[in-house]
């Protein structure tokens, strides 16, 4: 069942707290953090935050996309190898 | 075997009983593998693929020099090369995986850093991960313009500027 409307989104205030402190020093540091579940806010968009996969903290920059999402969806806790092939990849 | 080919696929085995195929693609669009064609096996020979249909996990497809089952089954786990040149040229600012792979990765004060292991994608930007003997786990590092400011392909050196917490000398917390 989905979340009631009417409680808003959730996220971990610890996550709140380093977002902020980051945006306010103005720094571009991966914000390390092991909260999974909280809500990509739009106040995240343009930090990169280090969300822990349960052995290390995968890089996340918050684009305006992902708003909604959980951090937990871009840090996969199984490690695949697939091949290069003619794969891509995009300097943005 | 040429260090210029690139794993694109491998034979499953075979499919039917005409000699047909079972080829499994490593193409980021599957399908392209045909495109690619003539391929190279391991050992250095060439064969041409024309994928007849679509099935489970792959495509099935006739190869030159193969007409019966026998031949289709002795050829099950063979990977399939292409030659890089055979890939299409891309626009500034975006690389093929396989260009990326291998690449040593030094700092804007000529430090390196390490070596480019593979290039991951788990839905937010492609990320470099970066192994180095002194690393306890390999780096990621968002492929970004602001992260690595330069990537030179022709000397085989991408220069990084990590943010604070990709490394973990530079870990603080």
């Amino acid at each position: 069942m989905a979340r009631s409307v009417w409680k808003g989104p959730f996220v971990d205030s610890y996550v709140l707290k380093k977002a902020e402190a980051a945006r306010d020093a103005g720094r571009h540091d991966v914000i390390k953090i092991w909260s999974r579940r909280s809500t990509i806010l739009p106040q995240f968009v343009g930090l990169t935050f280090g969300v822990y996969n349960g052995r290390k903290h995968i890089p996340v920059n918050v684009t305006e996309d992902m708003i909604g999402q959980k951090f937990g969806e871009y840090s996969p806790t199984r490690t695949y190898y697939g091949h290069a092939a003619d794969k891509k990849a995009k300097r943005k | 075997m040429s260090d210029d080919r690139i794993c694109v696929g491998s034979i499953g085995g075979s499919f039917g009983v005409h000699g047909e195929v079972r080829i499994k693609s490593y193409c980021a669009e599957p399908a392209a593998i045909a495109d690619y064609s003539p391929l190279w096996t391991k050992d250095g020979q060439q064969v041409s693929i024309e994928i007849t249909r679509p099935v489970k996990n792959g495509y099935s497809a006739t190869m030159s020099g193969v007409s019966s089952k026998e031949q289709a089954d002795a050829l099950k786990g063979t990977d399939l090369f292409a030659e890089r040149d055979q890939l299409p040229a891309l626009p500034d600012d975006e690389y093929y995986h396989a260009d990326l792979i291998g690449l040593t990765v030094l700092d804007t004060g000529g430090a390196v850093l390490g070596r480019v292991k593979s290039v991951q994608n788990f839905g937010a930007a492609d990320l470099l991960e970066i192994t180095a003997p002194g690393l306890p786990t390999p780096a990621l590092l968002p492929f970004t313009l602001v992260n690595v400011p330069t990537v030179d392909l022709a000397s085989g050196r991408i220069i990084a500027d990590p943010p604070e917490g990709i490394f973990p000398e530079a870990d603080a917390d």
